[in-house]
């Protein structure tokens, strides 16, 4: 018998459990159409976006805002995983199996791992039209978009994490993870250049990490990695260290 | 060989002691019985040994392994069936078995064939291809069981894996894991609250209360110790005072007079106590309308072992 490694094990039971058609219509379809609808629709309304030493028009501006914005809601599948095991007695039932907590708590991030890089290559795939003429990839800025979307998406899987494990009614957890996600979503640069915004809500943009992590992202598609951008980045990797270190310390003290 | 062993095993919560100095030794091969009432500790002591909790105090030895130094280890080789459901509701019930056994590495085709043999032996062909969500109680916890069964393992912890069967299905499962027992050798660890299943399967029978182990013994063993102590009910027609007196002579007899008067004996030599009421029955002619002994079982026994140690 081959021994497959049990993290692996786990983390194709939890693509099993999560890949539904309805999961694969928010995750793709939606960013899709919102690329080719708002994108199209709006360029009317804003013409051009700086960035670093760049202007974009909008649809591209979109379309790479999109892909960190999916990457955050790809995340939202382990605190679903963590969420649903505890509540259908999977999370007790796979601790007493051949399984140890680090295990569970590395598949979910490989789980979301995968999924987050999936869906970001995919959008960026179908996106590439749309960014095709500013789009500047070379050998830093590549490495620079993939640690950027593991970064992005151990931070906001911690978040959910935290959230799964906090909360136990069903209500509670839907409600404050679609608050904490979609607040996260549209006070970002995600959606609107930071450049258009007034001024208390451009603050509040900067306190948002889903902004740090587009425009690292931004940074490596348009190339343009400017001394922002790097400090963004050193404030990513502090505030994903932090979450992840409490959300694997809740997940292990979580009692029986 | 010793299965399980355990020394002055503890657990406490904060104003609860669940577990309260527990020793057992439980050899392989046998399907041992776990009872106690609601809250005795009996999943919390399946909890400890299968080392999803640690104990406050005590030593855990799990199929010679030690539990606080190789939990691991010992979770490789056993099957657990939690008190609680545990389900994956999106998977249909043929996919959850098979899933189930990739995740403890059983190879595919072994898993296949596994599926198949599950399916029919807790008749779920039916129901194979429902998702978990829509299934009935009774039929998740079949699965549950039943899942458990698709890899190997020396050792097996159910916690009231029959709560919610209907009696088709519950005797089919215990004639499964006693074929199980026979041909494999399991080890089975397996909680109730009803008791003819534990008569019927079990080789010996542990009775917990308040966290503590009351009595060990094989189901027959218990029945000679606890239940040698029989009940006899006279019912006769009247109570004299001079029947009264006589009777108070007696210590193992009690009078009752609601809703019928009735000469109730409790004594472990009940039926030389029988021979001397119906002397003094017969002395005051008091008529007997009616006789009844009640024959011991297990109910009895657990009933009189927790009570006492109340
Ligand atoms: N996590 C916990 N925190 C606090 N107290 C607990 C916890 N788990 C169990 N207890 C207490 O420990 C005692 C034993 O509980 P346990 O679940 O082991 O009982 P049981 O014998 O399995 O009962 P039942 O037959 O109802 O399943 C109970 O008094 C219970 O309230
Ligand atoms: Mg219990």
């Amino acid at each position: 018998m081959i021994r497959i490694n049990p993290i692996i094990r786990l983390v194709n039971r939890n693509l099993t459990i999560s890949i539904n058609p309805g999961f694969i219509i928010w995750q793709i379809l939606f960013p899709l159409i919102y690329i080719f609808v708002a994108g199209f629709a709006y360029t009317a309304l804003i013409d051009s976006v700086p960035f670093g030493g760049k202007n974009l028009d909008y649809p591209a501006f979109l379309a790479s805002g999109m892909i960190g914005f999916n990457i955050m809601n790809s995340t939202l599948i382990s605190g679903i995983i963590i969420w649903n095991d505890r509540r259908h007695g999977m999370f007790e039932q796979i601790m007493s199996g051949p399984f140890t907590r680090t295990h569970y708590i590395l598949s979910n991030i490989v789980t979301i791992g995968i999924i987050g890089l999936f869906s970001a290559a995919l959008i960026t795939a179908v996106g590439y039209p749309v960014f095709f003429d500013s789009v500047e990839f070379n050998i830093v800025t590549i490495p620079l978009i993939i640690f950027g979307s593991v970064v992005g998406a151990i931070l906001f899987g911690s978040i959910a994490s935290i959230i799964s494990v906090k909360l136990r009614s069903s209500e509670g957890f839907n409600v404050i993870i679609n608050t904490v996600f979609l607040f996260c979503a549209f006070a970002s640069t995600a959606f609107y250049p930071v450049q258009g915004a007034p001024q208390p809500l451009a603050t509040i943009f900067y306190l948002n990490p889903l902004s740090y992590l587009v425009d690292i992202i931004r940074a490596g598609i348009f190339g343009q990695v400017t001394d922002f951008v790097i400090t963004e980045m050193l404030v990513l990797v502090g505030l994903a260290a932090i979450l992840f270190v409490i959300a694997t310390k809740l997940l292990t003290k979580l009692d029986f | 060989m010793l299965c399980i062993e355990t020394k002055d095993l503890r657990k406490k919560y904060a104003s609860t002691v669940a577990v309260d100095g527990v020793d057992l030794q439980i050899e392989s091969g046998q399907v041992f019985g776990f009872l106690g009432p609601n809250g005795a500790g009996k999943s919390t002591v399946i909890k400890l040994l299968t080392t999803l909790i640690s104990p406050s105090n005590g030593k855990i030895s799990v199929l010679g392994i030690d539990s606080a130094k190789h939990p691991l280890e010992i979770r490789k080789k056993i099957g657990v069936v939690l008190q609680q459901p545990s389900y994956e509701p999106t998977l249909s019930a043929e996919k959850s078995l098979e899933k189930y056994g990739m995740m403890w590495n059983i190879d595919k085709k072994i898993r296949k064939k596994r599926t198949e043999e599950l399916l029919s032996a807790f008749g779920l062909e039916e129901i194979r291809k429902k998702k978990m969500d829509d299934l009935s109680i009774g039929q998740r916890r079949r699965v549950q069981v039943a899942r458990e069964f698709m890899h190997d393992m020396d050792l097996l912890f159910l916690d009231e894996p029959t709560v919610g069967l209907d009696p088709a299905a519950r005797r089919k499962l215990l004639d499964f894991l006693r074929e199980q027992v026979k041909n494999s050798g399991l080890t089975i660890f397996y909680t109730t609250h009803v008791l003819s299943e534990a008569e019927y399967l079990c080789d010996n029978i542990a009775i917990i209360n308040n966290g503590k182990i009351m009595a060990v013994d094989s189901p027959s063993e218990l029945k000679n110790r606890f239940g040698h102590e029989k009940t006899i009910k006279i019912h006769i027609s009247t109570v004299s005072e001079e029947l009264k007196s006589k009777l108070s002579t007696i210590p193992e007899c009690q009078i009752k007079l609601e809703p019928e008067p009735t000469v109730i004996i409790n004594s472990t030599k009940s039926e030389i106590v029988l021979m001397n009421i119906l002397k003094i029955l017969n002395e005051t002619d008091t008529k007997i309308n009616d006789l009844s002994a009640i024959p011991t079982n297990l109910e009895e026994i657990f009933l009189k072992v927790v009570g006492d140690s109340n």
